[in-house]
Formats: structure tokens, C-alpha cells, sequence
């Protein structure tokens, strides 16, 4: 396969040229077929993910060339160098599911790297990152939490329909003042709540006291909360977003 | 299943979506890559990418931002 064939200096070329936007025929098929050289590792992850672990991910088989290209042009890496060409997605209720799903599939790989972005946030982005290694590609799995899924989608939307540079920490100041916020809100809560199951699974409390039941009900306010800001950068934005006057 | 998403970033709008089994992988990383050259020949920016779940409705919950607006993202968790 050519994708196979190519030597990481080919690859890095190809790379320099997409990054300037030059699109050939020929460069797409090669990148398609360096794209296909990471389906063994790909499907031999994902099927180990299904029958081992079993979780269902999506998988997205290959970066879209939109996204390879964006990320060559915003980070000073190069394609031979690019960590998720191949990848696949997770979605948990919670923190402690997220904690438990990540060590699961550590334990089910030989060569594993977590990049925990919990703990240092890309842009407000929150999630753990799994790279796994296989047949001498990676392949990063994305293991999210439900509210840090719902933040990253809404972050990614306002990217697509307003500004790419919202994605990476620019865009509008009340935008990103908006996003931060809810990223941080999202963080404190989904820590409140991992430390709070802990705390209760210590206790075993046949009847919660009401002192820990006070601290139950601020979670359903922090999480309306963060609702209601997500629901005003919808108000704000999505008219914006949805308008084909942008196309024009 | 595998989907074929062809997705305009700036209307934030999917423009074409097909479904393939999963023995037709082959088949549908060829279509992706036609469907790539076909749009780059007409000079047509459309963010095209293969998906694999187990359902439509898998993948809806996971790559949410393809198939939902600002408003629908926002207000609904999941």
C-alpha cells in the first residue's frame, strides 16, 4: 500500500504541501492512502475495545483531510507526527466511569500513553486521551464525560458555524469568557460529584443525612448553572451560526 | 455500520449522509476518497468523514455536532 511505501520524509512533504493549501489530486490520493495504512492498528484497537472491554466506541477509521489540514496549519507538528490520525470516542455518565473505562483499557493494551486533559485543559477542552500504540501506529482513544462531551460540541459548532479559532482559544472575548466559564464549571462539579460518590460509598449511609442531601441539591444548581450559559451562547450565536449570509 | 458524512462547517449543516454494512469498508473508504476528489475538483469546502458505530443512533450521540444545531446542543445533554 502506498501509504505503507512512503518514507516519513514523503510523508512530511505531503504534509507541507496540504499545509499551504495546495490540493492535488495525487496529494489527496496519497493521503488517503497514508490515512489507510493505519486500519490494521485501527481495527484491531477497535476490536479489542468491543470484545475485551466491552464498550461500543465510534470509530472514525481516518482524520478527515478538513481537520489534518487545520491542525497543520495551527501547531508547528508535522503529518508523520500526528497522533490521531486514527482514532475513536467514548461516552461515559461521569468521572469515576471515566477513571474506571481509562484504566480498563490500559490493562488491555501493551503500549498505552494517557494524556489526561482533565488536569490540563486544551482551550477549556476536558476529556482523558488514550494513545495506543499497535503495529507501530497510534491510535488515540477519547474517553469524555457526558457534560465534558456537551461542552466540547458546542465549542466545536461555534468553530464550524462562527469562528475556527474558538476551537483553539480565540475568537470573541465573551465567547470565550462564556466557554472558559463553563469549562471550569463543568471541572468543579464533576470533581464535587466524583468526591461526593466516594464519600458515600465509604459511609454507606442507609439514609442520607441532611447536610450531605444540601450537598446533593447544589450539584442540580451548578448543573443549571451551566445550562443556563450554554443556553445563552445558543441564544446568542445560533442565529448567527444557522445564517448563509456567512456564505456570502 | 460505517456512514459516509459529507458536512458543510459553515451552515453547520450535514449535506449528504450513506450508510454502508460493515463487510463494505473497502467500498466505503473508496466512496470517501471519490467523494473527496469529486468536491475538491469542484472547489467545494465540505469537511468529508467516514464514521463507524454501531448505529445511526450511536453515532448521533457521539459526533452530536454533525447532526444537531447550536440550540439543540446546548439545551440537551444528550
Amino acid at each position: 500500500m502506498l501509504g505503507a511505501q512512503l518514507s516519513k520524509t514523503q510523508i512530511d512533504r505531503l504534509g507541507d504541501r496540504l499545509r499551504e493549501g495546495r490540493l492535488e489530486d495525487a496529494d489527496l490520493r496519497a493521503l488517503d492512502a497514508y490515512r489507510r495504512a493505519f486500519s490494521e492498528a485501527y481495527e484491531s484497537v477497535i476490536q479489542v475495545i468491543r470484545e475485551e472491554v466491552g464498550l461500543e466506541p465510534t470509530g472514525r477509521p481516518a482524520k478527515s483531510t478538513k481537520s489534518i489540514i487545520d491542525k497543520l496549519r495551527r501547531e508547528s507538528l508535522r503529518l508523520s507526527q500526528m497522533q490521531d490520525i486514527a482514532g475513536c470516542r467514548v461516552i461515559v455518565s461521569d468521572m469515576r466511569s471515566q477513571n474506571e473505562v481509562a484504566a480498563s483499557l490500559k490493562r488491555a493494551f501493551d503500549h498505552t500513553s494517557l494524556v489526561d486533559r482533565r488536569e490540563h485543559p486544551s482551550h477549556g477542552y476536558r476529556a482523558v486521551h488514550l494513545i495506543v500504540t499497535n503495529a507501530n501506529r497510534n491510535v488515540e482513544v477519547q474517553i469524555r464525560t457526558e457534560l465534558q462531551h456537551q461542552w466540547a460540541e458546542v465549542s466545536e459548532k461555534l468553530s464550524d458555524t462562527v469562528d475556527i479559532a474558538i476551537k483553539y482559544g480565540g475568537g470573541e472575548q465573551d465567547i470565550r469568557q462564556m466557554l472558559d466559564r463553563t469549562s471550569k464549571l463543568v471541572a468543579t462539579l464533576e470533581v464535587h460529584e466524583f468526591d461526593f460518590s466516594a464519600h458515600i460509598a465509604k459511609r454507606g449511609y442507609r439514609e442520607l443525612p441532611d447536610d450531605v442531601l444540601k450537598l446533593q441539591s447544589s450539584f442540580v444548581m451548578q448543573r443549571h448553572e451551566i445550562a443556563e450559559i450554554l443556553d445563552e451562547i445558543a441564544e446568542m450565536f445560533s442565529e448567527k451560526g444557522s445564517s448563509d449570509a456567512l456564505l456570502n | 455500520m460505517l456512514f459516509l458524512i459529507e458536512y458543510d462547517r459553515q451552515r453547520g449543516k450535514i449535506i449528504t449522509m450513506t450508510s454502508f454494512e460493515d463487510l463494505d469498508r473497502l467500498f466505503a473508504e473508496e466512496s470517501r476518497l471519490e467523494l473527496e476528489l469529486d468536491r475538491n475538483k469542484k472547489a467545494i469546502d465540505n469537511e468529508v468523514v467516514l464514521l463507524e458505530a454501531s448505529s445511526e443512533e450511536a453515532v448521533r450521540r457521539t459526533h452530536r455536532r454533525y447532526f444537531e444545531d447550536l440550540t439543540e446542543l446546548a439545551t440537551s445533554p444528550n
